[in-house]
């Protein structure tokens, strides 16, 4: 096991929105308050720890026919879970994330890793491997949602850097999560063909 | 596992029809399910409290906001828009009504509260609940001196309330105009529902 590398790969290498363009949807609908961005963040990297150490744990047990139910079923208990605590404990994140924390059941990125890594690897690999792939996610969606929240509201987490009428409110819009998802991946792209990383 | 040994593998063991390895299919899946179910009914004993009463103290909040009063009575009154009516009641005697209403502006429903008084005017407009565009539908619903300008406001002024025509009109935001309207039919709604009220013979204490 080597944290290091998982780190990298999660961060970086294998990042979840940039690399394996997993998740889009929640990345594309919440990042328009750096708020928002980190509690969902938070929100998937802790489901995404418990049900990797759940799944791995359960790895031997689980029989191969049944084994994507059975992903499913401990992503959604965990999912209902947390939803109930920010419901109970956190009332305005859950109110301005809404529907996807519920959606975050059938986020791809959590059964990627239940599929890919979980169901093959020890409950602390699959832990760490949680963290790092959910820190990369969370990081995404930081500097996403500073970009559109800066940008598009001249606002930075709630404070005001520049009066909201000269703001481009087109970024605060859907089609401006698509554009800056695009350059952000754009700009990945180019940096891994800079360091040689990247193919074709 | 190399991809064809993985193939081989599945294919060998999905024509298998014993009965023992289909019950441990069932049994491993109804075992996981029972487990996960138990976490979460302590997880919703120890949360439901909790978010029941955060619900009702924003309910409340919202009420209090739209028209103060000691105690909000429901009444058994629905109508297309408007979910639910209470009856508002200060020092022993009903100061009015208020109204949770929902309607449509232009990315969803619109949820809010409505407080009416005893002459039928609106005392004020909360929001409970709305999707509008970031930017664009919260300068109506997000902008309380916006909502503000219904107070005072009532259907003997000139009928329905109308946005930026009409004989009792409202004035809404440029380039929110879906959301604007989606608001003012939320208070129509509610001074509609008030009077259909009293016309059933509801009383006014």
């Amino acid at each position: 096991m080597n944290v290091g590398k998982q780190l990298k790969e999660g961060l970086i290498s294998q990042n979840p929105v940039l690399i394996q363009l997993l998740g889009m949807c929640s990345t594309l609908a919440i990042t328009t308050s750096v708020a928002n961005g980190i509690g969902m963040g938070l929100s998937v990297t802790i489901i995404l720890t418990l049900s990797n150490i759940f799944i791995s744990l359960l790895r031997k047990i689980i029989p191969d026919q049944v084994r994507i139910a059975a992903y499913i079923v401990v992503i959604a208990g965990f999912v209902t879970m947390v939803d109930l605590i920010l419901q109970a404990y956190f009332e305005e994140l859950a109110e301005s994330l809404g529907v996807f924390i519920p959606l975050i059941v059938v986020n791809c990125i959590i059964l990627a890793r239940a599929e890919s890594f979980a169901s093959k690897h020890r409950p602390l690999a699959a832990a760490v491997d949680g963290i790092c792939q959910g820190l990369g996610y969370t990081l995404v969606l930081v500097v996403m949602s500073a970009i559109r929240e800066l940008l598009g509201a001249g606002t930075l987490n709630g404070v005001e850097v520049f009066p909201s009428e000269y703001a481009v409110q087109m970024l605060a819009l859907p089609v401006g999560g698509f554009l800056t998802l695009g350059c952000l991946i754009a700009l990945t792209q180019w940096a891994r063909s800079k360091t040689g990383q990247g193919g074709k | 596992m190399s991809r064809q040994a993985q193939t081989a593998k599945s294919q060998k063991t999905s024509f298998s029809i014993d009965p023992r390895y289909i019950g441990r299919l069932v049994g491993t899946l109804t075992g996981i399910c029972l487990v996960v179910a138990l976490l979460l009914g302590i997880v919703n004993y120890v949360t439901k409290p909790l978010i029941d009463a955060s619900q009702k103290a924003k309910q409340d909040a919202a009420m209090a906001q739209v028209l103060a009063a000691d105690s909000y009575e429901k009444l058994e009154f629905t109508t297309a828009n408007v979910t639910a009516l209470y009856k508002a009641v200060a020092g022993g005697a009903q100061v009015g009504w208020v109204a949770e209403t929902s309607t449509s502006g232009s990315q969803g429903a619109i949820q809010m509260m409505v407080g009416v008084d005893i002459d039928s005017r609106v005392t004020g407009v909360s929001i409970v609940k709305h999707s509008e565009t970031p930017n664009i539908g919260t300068k109506v619903v997000g902008d309380q001196s916006v909502l503000d300008r219904f107070i005072g406001m009532s259907h003997a002024d000139g009928g329905e309330i109308t946005v930026n025509t009409g004989t009792n009109r409202f004035d809404g935001v440029t380039g929110a105009t879906y959301s604007s309207k989606g608001a003012a039919a939320g208070v129509n709604a509610a001074l509609t529902a008030v009077s259909e009220y009293l016309a059933q013979g509801g009383q006014t204490q």
